[in-house]
């Protein structure tokens, strides 16, 4: 029986695979864009860090310290997430944050799996003191649930940052309301959307689509041309639900995307509407007509990305972290096709599906002073920059970059956002039960094993069952 | 000596023999198990202040809840495919390498063990490789028979997606109870079969009258064995390769606990998962146990 | 003596199923080695078995062992597996020999507690087991590790050595006290020595084990001066898949595989050996 605990104990050392692959398993919407960004301190998007960079922050260091009147000392710790966005924007906003309080003892918490590895100290009243949602396993709405983030309601009503801006203006998205309450603010604005290769498209002679229907002809012909239209990531089916039937939903509902809302309130109703049935059916399509790589169902987010940069595939539902996330991998002469949306009629408006990824301090935070002041650093015009040009994402803050050093699909996506024809969503985070429903039965629904109706039906027994 | 004395000096010696070992084994394991129970009746996400006392709620959700059902089926399927396929290689590499003068014995007995020093991360990476549609060992290989090219996504059927979990399992788990077997074999005194030889028995014949009624024991623990640690670890597996997907096909109990733990924020279900697995364990060892023991006399 | 296969048949197909094993075994180890040599490209454009493009990209490795410190890890999982294993022996060797020799009351009881343990899921005890260690302050300490680890071991340790005490003649024992020797000198001078294959087996299946072991460490550790070697290839490899490092992630699953299957080859027959030795008693 000496085998007993051998294989036991050997089962136990294999969790490694866990914690590891736990890594993009996050069940959360909004987490989606960290988690497919936990991949690659892209290179391309720090070519220049210092020029810009110098100028601002030290102007911004100075400007602090009359911000928070009192001088912060003590202990300051952060927490962050190292993934698509890398972490040189973190490590040079805490060294400019370093250098405006130089009695200030900043600890960094950061890495790939710094949100695992700091679980325990949130579980046990231990947290740091400042932390950025954002990868697998950190989920903001269950944060919140839980008692771990301060409430910022009231300080948020006045709260300026080191310019003397009020924050709450100068925020492209607003912070999610729970119950009327802020707890975390977004730093981080992305979209959901489908990409392509324009250089490919040219070559074949492909039209780009538009709309739906102009996604289905330019599928059949890439069809007819012997390359798989359509690769998504099926191991984490919220790729797909995020880029096209989330965006799908709403276009089916007259552009009215407070249906999804009320999906996120757990209204049942909301499930059941023509709407959602309508953006099922979407999917069915591309799924009997044969447009979805049968690989799919079974891989992660890198190796989808991968073959498509392979031009295996030729459309990829993704957020606009991909051109940054597989900087080295893109194959020359590879153009970026990007469109928010692609379920919309003729003629009908784009729908973009943001993606965000925000900052909070724990409530057992203990010196939030210094957390309040690290706020009101880093939601300023210069840092908002910076970090666009360091992490190769759009900033949540308002302002035009294009003159900025930002890469240029920083740029097309920050246009996206701002035009009046595109129907912005603002980030929406489900239930994590729901949300693995949904995550479930999409996946089912693209191997033809449930139909739309079923899909809708196990879903809203979950939405039932939540609401309990 | 008084016999007062002796008495207790004897036990003075069972004390500080048995107390410290004891303490120890209540603070680091008995002590976060008994919590953990005390768990499943609680409405807790794990990282709350906040435990709402429900009885026993959860074990009615756990009831109620198709996967759970879904993933005890695939459990007792990787434990019954697992029982099988190990059994089988196992017993046959262990004759093959004992009784049949192979040459060689020695180097095939040394490499089948590996798998079993090789962390099981590295298990899950390479077969993930095995199996992908797109780049994987599999599909390439079958594409040598074949006109088209195949893509199969191995992986990602509409069921029976655990039936590819069985593979590596059974791979990675030979050489330890293979060595078990070879070791109880090569306690068998020789005279048995040479005796036996005498009467002008065949292999086969040897194998059913000599070897296995002589190693039923350990052929037992190997059995039991398999199948307690299916049910406790083959989480580990499973996740590394499917997380449980697609749809929950391949979902076993441990990882259902672990997705419904750190996933999906609900640890008192999640322990309540735990205390089934553990009540299964317990149920389907004794049930082994007896059929075991039943056929033990049979062939003896 | 033995007689071998007698149908040429049936040993050719015999051999053959072995060498097939073998090669299933070997060859993702040699495949690991090759696609450690190989970039993005030739995983994808080439075909699975293809050998590296020249020139071999060793600089897989030199990446992979410049960006981790691996000396370090090396180090706190010797420093680890090593205390682990020594503590947990001496634990369950103690408790052992007593329940193999004396019996008091709930001797019985309390060996079915060891053994019936055995079989409680593992995971289910991991957050109950961080409050703990918190509330110890043994968090990120190399020491709270050992405890949980030799704790983790005690019920397989005396399951094996208490069968090994039992078989064991009784008379040594009773010589041993007639000789005045006391309860401890008995076990210490006469018990110990004699039951070594026991312990040896015992250290070793815990060696595998712990050495390997990962989700704790990583749940007790998160300061990555104290991060053992498995807790480290955790976050190697989910941060190189997630990088689409392929090559390096191979070359990193390499470099992890090799020391083991060094220290395996060397020692392989006491590890054989150790293994069986207390499951066949």
């Amino acid at each position: 029986m000496a085998l007993n605990r051998k294989t036991a104990a050997l089962g136990i050392a294999a969790m490694v695979a866990l914690m590891p692959l736990a890594g993009c398993g996050s069940s959360n919407n909004d987490n989606a864009g960290g988690a497919s960004g936990s991949s690659s301190p892209s290179p391309s998007a720090s070519a220049s860090p210092s020029e810009s960079a110098s100028a601002s922050p030290s102007e911004s260091a100075s400007a602090s310290p009359s911000a928070s009147q009192t001088k912060l000392t003590g202990d300051f710790e952060i927490q962050y997430f190292v993934g698509g966005y890398g972490d040189k924007w973190w490590k040079k906003v805490i060294a400019d944050f370093k250098a405006a309080n130089p009695d200030l003892n900043v600890i960094e918490d950061g890495g790939p799996k710094i949100n695992d590895q700091n679980k325990p100290r949130w579980i046990g009243g231990n947290p740091p003191d400042f932390v950025y949602i954002d990868g697998p396993n950190l989920n903001d709405r269950q944060m919140v649930e839980d008692g771990q983030l301060e409430d910022l309601t009231e300080w948020l009503q006045t709260a300026t940052n080191i310019d003397g801006d009020k924050i709450l203006d100068i925020l492209a998205q607003a912070p999610q309301q729970y119950d009327g309450k802020i707890y975390n603010i977004p730093l981080v604005l992305n979209s959901w959307g489908i990409f392509w290769d324009k250089a490919l498209f040219k070559e074949k002679g492909w039209t780009e689509p538009a709309n739906f229907d102009e996604f289905l002809q330019a599928s059949d012909k890439i069809k007819a041309d012997g390359i798989t239209p359509f690769i998504h990531t099926g191991k984490y089916p919220y790729y797909i639900n995020g880029a096209f039937l989330y965006p799908a939903i709403v276009s089916n509902n007259n552009d009215d995307y407070t249906i999804l809302q009320d999906m996120a309130a757990n209204k049942i109703d909301a499930y059941k509407s023509p709407a959602v049935l309508a953006a099922l059916n979407q999917i069915v399509q591309l799924r009997d007509k044969g447009f979805i790589d049968k690989a799919s169902i079974q891989i992660n987010h890198t190796d989808s990305q991968m073959l498509f940069l392979q031009h295996k595939d030729a459309f990829i539902p993704n957020g606009l972290w991909l051109p940054n996330e597989m900087a080295k991998d893109v194959p020359q002469g590879f153009d970026f096709g990007f469109i928010p949306s692609i379920t919309q009629k003729a003629g009908g408006k784009v729908v973009a599906n943001t993606s965000t990824a925000t900052v909070a301090i724990a409530k057992k935070a203990k010196n939030k002073e210094a957390a309040k002041a690290f706020l009101q650093f880093i939601f300023s015009k210069a840092q908002a920059s910076q970090w666009a040009e360091l992490s190769g994402a759009p900033s949540n803050i308002k302002g035009d970059i294009s003159n900025s050093n930002a890469p240029n699909f920083v740029k097309d996506a920050a246009k996206y956002l701002t035009d009046p024809n595109t129907v912005v969503i603002p980030t929406i985070t489900f239930n994590a039960d729901v949300d693995k429903a949904m995550q479930d039965a999409t996946d089912a629904l693209t191997i033809n094993k449930i139909t739309p109706e079923e899909w809708v039906k196990r879903v809203t027994d979950v939405v039932a069952k939540v609401q309990k | 000596m008084k016999p007062v004395t002796v008495k207790w000096q004897r036990n003075l010696f069972i004390g500080t023999f048995i107390v410290p070992t004891f303490v120890f084994f209540c603070i680091f394991t008995i002590y976060p198990v008994v919590q953990a129970l005390y768990y499943s009746l609680f409405d807790w996400s794990g990282m709350s202040e906040n435990k709402t006392f429900i009885w026993f709620d959860n074990f009615k959700d756990m009831f109620r809840d198709p996967i759970v059902w879904r993933a005890v089926g695939n459990d007792y399927f990787l434990v019954a495919g697992k029982i099988v396929g190990i059994m089988i290689l196992a017993t046959f590499f262990a004759v093959a390498l004992t009784r049949f003068n192979f040459k060689l014995a020695g180097f095939f007995r040394s490499i089948f063990f590996i798998p079993n020093v090789i962390s099981v991360v590295v298990i899950g990476v390479l077969w993930n490789f095995i199996y992908n549609p797109q780049i994987g060992f599999l599909n390439a290989f079958l594409s040598l028979f074949t006109k088209e090219k195949v893509d199969i996504a191995w992986l990602g059927f509409t069921s029976h997606t655990i039936w590819m979990l069985l593979p590596p399992a059974i791979w990675a788990g030979i050489g330890f109870y293979m060595i078990l077997i070879i070791a109880a074999i090569q306690n068998i005194p020789a005279s048995f079969y040479e005796a036996s030889e005498l009467e002008g028995a065949g292999q086969w014949h040897q194998f059913r009258t000599i070897t296995v009624p002589l190693v039923w024991e350990q052929l037992k623990v190997s059995i039991i064995n398999i199948m307690m640690t299916t049910l406790n670890g083959s989480f580990v597996i499973v996740w590394i390769m499917t997380e449980g997907g697609p749809d929950n096909s391949t979902q076993v109990m441990g990882s259902y606990l672990y997705q419904m733990a750190f996933r999906q924020y609900h640890f008192g279900f999640a322990a309540a998962i735990g205390v089934l697995i553990l009540v299964l364990s317990l149920i389907t060892t004794i049930v082994l146990q007896r059929l075991l023991h039943q056929e033990t006399v049979e062939l003896s | 003596m033995k007689a071998g296969i007698r149908n040429p048949v049936v040993k050719i197909i015999f051999y053959a199923i072995l060498v097939l094993w073998g090669l299933s075994v070997l060859y993702p180890l040699l495949w690991t080695l090759l696609d450690a040599l190989k970039d993005n490209e030739q995983f994808l454009l080439h075909s699975p078995w293809a050998l590296p493009d020249m020139p071999l990209l060793w600089s897989n490795f030199s990446y992979v062992w410049n960006k981790y410190n691996f000396n370090q890890y090396f180090l706190n999982s010797i420093v680890v597996t090593g205390g682990s294993t020594l503590l947990g022996l001496l634990l369950s060797a103690s408790t052992a020999y007593v329940l193999a020799r004396y019996r008091f009351k709930g001797s019985n009881a309390l060996y079915l507690l060891y053994i019936s343990s055995m079989m409680v899921p593992f995971i289910l005890a991991l957050i109950p087991l961080f409050f703990l260690m918190n509330s110890l302050h043994l968090i990120n300490t190399a020491i709270g590790l050992i405890f949980v680890y030799a704790s983790s071991v005690l019920a397989f340790g005396i399951f094996v050595l208490v069968g090994f005490f039992k078989s064991l003649p009784k008379e040594l024992e009773e010589a041993s006290i007639m000789d005045g020797a006391s309860h401890y000198g008995t076990f210490f001078r006469v018990m110990l020595p004699l039951s070594q294959p026991g312990l040896v087996t015992v250290a070793i299946v815990n060696v595998l084990n712990i050495w390997n072991e990962y989700i704790v460490g990583t749940i007790l550790i998160n300061d990555p001066k104290h991060y053992t070697l498995p807790v480290e290839i955790g976050i190697m490899q989910a941060e190189m898949q997630y990088r689409t490092e392929w090559g390096p992630l191979f070359a990193a699953l390499m470099v992890t595989i090799v020391p083991v299957l060094v220290i395996y080859i060397l020692f392989q027959r006491k590890i054989a050996s150790g293994i069986t030795a207390g499951a066949v008693k």
